[in-house]
């Protein structure tokens, strides 16, 4: 058996991942967004008695070193020496995917061509030789349809005959002309380098000021640097050529060439599918209200519709909550067992989350429909006059959205995808103010808030809170990056507008599903792991030895009012001790939670029976009818029941009120009592910071009665916490502006490589939400501002500064004179010659 | 190449014409990116149209659609086909 390492290149949008999915039959991410593609896939299969190693590199237009991707790629085939490199082309537009094709087949490795969407292109009219193409480039060049799972059998062979003759490799060599000789010269310097690199290539490259060649071989020969710089200014004051430019143009004079003589295009000149659909999408009246369309469209199918879905899904949880509680051991009247306690914590942490999976599915294919058909970059184009002007750049459009900037997202994904950005401070910019995005582990506690305190205007606070963010976003990144961002790089903004594409059902249903298990997953292990120790916090100390023995008292007083009036019952030997008075409490708290949790008729009845079956004569207690003796033991019994549970709340809140974590929400009340907080709800955002989710599932912990019951923690909220709409106001307005989570500071600080701007991510926006949610309640209170109208004037507030800040001139043009060429857009080519300048310094 | 006419800035060229690169006058990152997206001397581009709020312009070269802003496209040198 051989082992055969593969590696996998080809330009963005070529459709790489649909063809490594179908040669290694692993399902990843894939997007028509230039650039998605940055980590470093491997597929390990078996193929015709071959190991194979596939690596998917990331989507590149080129092969030099001059973005992360491209270095990326770059080291791989320096560190790893594949046995074949496989470049996938896209053979609808083939010339410049050929151009990237030249440039690895000078590494000198074997490569063999994949012509992948020939489907497409057959459509397009595009007749493709591709045995002509296999001749000229002395390749082997495969057809293949990724989306439609042709040609992998012939791909695999290909690269395994390309494998086993690669004694007979013949190294491809393209003729430079008046370069050669300087191509020559730095070839002989390094001839006896110890680099297993093909010497021809890495001297191209180092003409080519390719920083990674140049590293490479800089620990052999200290003086490459210069000695390139020798050859490229010879050359330049020979033939007033760049050396750079000259080369490019080169490769792609090849690559017309071989379009030239193996493509013909029966339809040139005819409008495609996709020009008719962007003269629509992009025209300059209809393109921003088609893209407030889809996004508004997004909003009400995800969580609109969605959240109409979880009144079906709830019951689920709700009875999953029942069998569990039916598991533990049972209560002895006001004495809950510490493991029953934890086992309820834990479920309704975990339901409160698992209650919005419908959302997140629903969600998430959206986003997955719109990166497939291509409509991404299309809003980066039709966006990026609108970010620029705060410092942003169209490509920050990815990582917001994903971050949340329609309604809902996740910062963790967003903060990743801020790798393709070319413009460093946009990227900076982006990367922080990705977190001001609405987390959707934030959207289950805007949802309960809304649906404890907002019924009515549920629609239009929704709105608010899933909009404002972006305006919030701009201005942070504008001051960001007027400030302490100044200083740092720009980059130009070229971006490839793809050809849309239909999404596959199978791509979309599998993407989604894969963001939801992550979701799962990260409740799962963060948040279950999370509540374990705030579970542990809020026990600790517990009750004091007095409180214990108030409470006992009052349990014992409860338990003779009821023994007293049932004796005027005959039933009355039935429930004469403690043990029997609270089985049957507990059997009739079971009761009462597994009747809420059905719906249909049919449910209740069987209920009823198995209830009836259980113990025929308790039953007779919880539903009496015409048996009048029966009728007495019910009534008091309701009642023992209603005592029971507000002393268990009591206790509870006793409880947290005295453990750790009530402490330390109890510490920082004097801070946050301006925006009225209090200290549960400084609880709950204490306990928040290592995922969101857990912020619904403490309030709902908080507010909920201990027992099992089907009430909603919305409906638990509105009851239980004595707050005002402006409260909920205020505290929406804070979680706003609070970083989502610990898993999102730590991608910060991987994509920032300092802990420095890790700790500016988390207290920046705790500053700033802890002054403008005061601020909002201080003056809500005085001018007695309802909790709607106070959301109201703070979003016009913040859309106003954006407005301002945006309509504010640059402050980039700072001076005059020059060449004077007419100019259509004024001030633009200057603030670029600027960053230019900064550049070559 | 009609050489009475002259030599125009990208970012100037309206909607639907057509124009062949003479020059791209920048360097580093830029420069390179440009050659890569296929910028390189004598090609020809098309001016598909501008975004809804005038800045950044879409672009068809070697049959291709890419979008620029015209800070950048006014750094490339062209003639009108």
């Amino acid at each position: 058996m051989t082992n055969i390492k593969v590696a996998l290149a080809g330009q963005p949008n070529c459709g790489k991942s649909t063809i490594f999915n179908m040669v290694s039959g692993i399902e990843q991410h894939i997007a028509n967004y230039p650039g998605v593609t940055v980590d470093k896939k491997i597929g390990f299969f078996k193929y015709d008695n071959n190991k194979i190693e596939m690596v998917d590199l990331p989507g590149t237009y080129s092969f030099s070193s001059y973005s992360l991707e491209e270095r990326v790629s770059k080291e791989f085939i320096i560190d790893e020496h594949p046995d074949v490199i496989v470049n996938v082309v896209d053979a609808s537009n083939i010339k410049r995917n050929l151009y990237l094709t030249f440039q690895l087949l000078e590494i000198g490795m074997p490569v063999v061509v994949v012509l992948n969407m020939m489907d497409v292109a057959k459509r397009r009219g595009i007749d493709i030789d591709s045995q002509k193409i296999s001749k000229m480039l002395s390749c082997p060049v495969v057809e293949a349809s990724g989306a439609k799972g042709i040609g992998g059998d012939e791909i695999m062979k290909a690269i395994v005959d390309t494998a086993n003759a690669k004694n007979i490799y013949e190294e491809f060599k393209i003729n430079y002309e008046e370069l050669e000789p300087h191509i020559q010269v730095i070839e002989k310097t390094i001839k006896d380098s110890t680099s297993t690199l093909n010497k021809r290539w890495m001297a191209i490259k180092v003409l080519e000021g390719d920083t990674t060649i140049i590293q490479h071989l800089k620990q052999e020969y200290f003086d490459i640097e210069e000695l390139a710089k020798e050859q490229v200014d010879k050359f330049h004051s020979i033939y007033d050529k760049d050396s750079v430019s000259f080369l490019a143009t080169f490769r792609y004079d090849s690559a017309d060439i071989i379009y030239h003589k193996t493509v013909k295009e029966n339809n040139k000149g005819k409008e495609t599918l996709t020009d008719k659909a962007d003269k629509i999408i992009l025209n300059r009246f209809l393109a921003l209200p088609i893209l407030f369309a889809i996004m508004f469209l997004v909003y009400e199918l995800s969580i609109v519709y969605g959240y109409k879905l979880t009144d079906y899904t709830w019951p689920i949880l709700a009875a999953f909550k029942n069998f569990v509680i039916d598991m533990m051991p049972q209560a002895n009247f006001t004495e809950v067992p510490m493991m029953t306690d934890f086992a309820i914590w834990m479920v309704n942490s975990a339901n409160a989350l698992a209650n919005y999976i419908p959302i997140f599915f629903i969600l998430f294919a959206l986003i997955a429909i719109m990166e497939d058909v291509g409509y991404m970059p299309r809003m980066a184009f039709i966006l990026d006059r609108i970010f620029k002007k705060f410092g942003l750049h169209g490509q920050s459009t990815l990582p917001l959205v994903l971050g949340g900037a329609m309604v809902g997202g996740c910062a963790v994904p967003g903060v990743m995808a801020t790798k393709g950005i070319a413009d460093d401070r946009a990227r900076m910019a982006t990367i922080l103010t990705v977190p001001y995005m609405n987390c959707l582990a934030k959207v289950p506690f805007y949802t309960l808030l809304l649906g404890a305190f907002f019924k009515p205007d549920m629609a239009l606070m929704m709105f608010f809170i899933s909009t404002v963010t972006v305006f919030i976003a701009l201005i942070v990144a504008k001051i960001l990056t007027t400030t302490i961002l100044k200083t740092r790089e720009t980059a130009p903004f070229v971006m490839e507008l793809p050809p849309y594409h239909l999404p596959t059902f199978k791509g979309v249903i599998i993407r989604a599903s894969q963001r939801v298990w992550v979701y799962i997953y990260k409740v799962i292990t963060i948040v279950l792991a999370v509540a374990i120790i705030l579970f542990a916090m809020l026990q600790f100390p517990g009750l004091s030895e007095d409180s214990k023995i108030e409470y006992e008292l009052q349990s014992q007083k409860a338990l003779q009012t009821f023994d007293i009036k049932a004796q005027k019952s005959s039933y009355y030997p039935l429930v004469d001790t403690k043990e029997e008075i609270s089985d049957l409490l507990n059997y009739y708290d079971g009761y009462k939670s597994k009747r809420m949790a059905t719906t249909s008729k049919e449910g209740a009845l069987a209920v009823d029976e198995t209830y009836k079956n259980i113990n025929e004569n308790y039953f007779k207690f919880i539903k009496p009818r015409r048996d009048k003796e029966a009728k007495k033991i019910n009534k008091i019994l309701r009642k023992l029941s209603k005592v029971r549970n507000k002393i268990l709340r009591n206790m509870k809140n006793e409880k947290v009120e005295n453990s750790l974590l009530g402490m330390a929400g109890k510490a920082v009340e004097p801070i946050t009592q301006y925006a009225g907080f209090d200290w549960k709800i400084n609880v709950a955002f204490l306990s928040s910071f290592a995922a969101r989710e857990s912020a619904v599932a403490t309030l709902g912990s908080l507010y909920e009665n201990n027992k099992a019951d089907d009430m909603r923690a919305e409906e638990a909220m509105e009851k239980n916490s004595g707050y005002t709409p402006l409260h909920a106001t205020a505290i929406i307005i804070f979680m706003l502006l609070t970083p989502p989570c610990i898993a999102t500071m730590i991608v910060v600080k991987m994509q920032t490589y300092s802990y420095r701007w890790m700790l500016f991510a988390i207290f920046f926006p705790v500053t700033l939400g802890v002054i403008i949610s005061s601020s909002v309640f201080t003056l809500g209170t005085i001018y007695s501002i309802s909790g709607v109208d106070a959301m109201i004037y703070f979003y016009v507030t913040i859309v106003f500064i954006a407005l301002v800040l945006g309509l504010y001139p640059d402050k980039n043009i700072n001076w005059k004179g020059g060449l004077k060429l007419p100019t259509k857009s004024k001030g633009q080519y200057n603030i670029f010659d600027k960053n230019l300048r900064k550049e070559e310094n | 190449m009609k050489l009475d006419k002259p030599n125009q800035r990208l970012d100037m060229m309206n909607q639907g014409q057509k124009v062949q690169v003479v020059k791209i006058h920048t360097t580093g990152k830029l420069m390179h990116k440009l050659l890569d997206m296929g910028f390189v001397n004598g090609s020809d581009i098309e001016v598909i149209r501008e975004a809804p709020l005038f800045d950044p312009m879409e672009l068809k070269i070697h049959n291709y659609n890419i979008s620029l802003r015209k800070s950048e496209a006014s750094l490339i040198e062209v003639i009108t086909l």
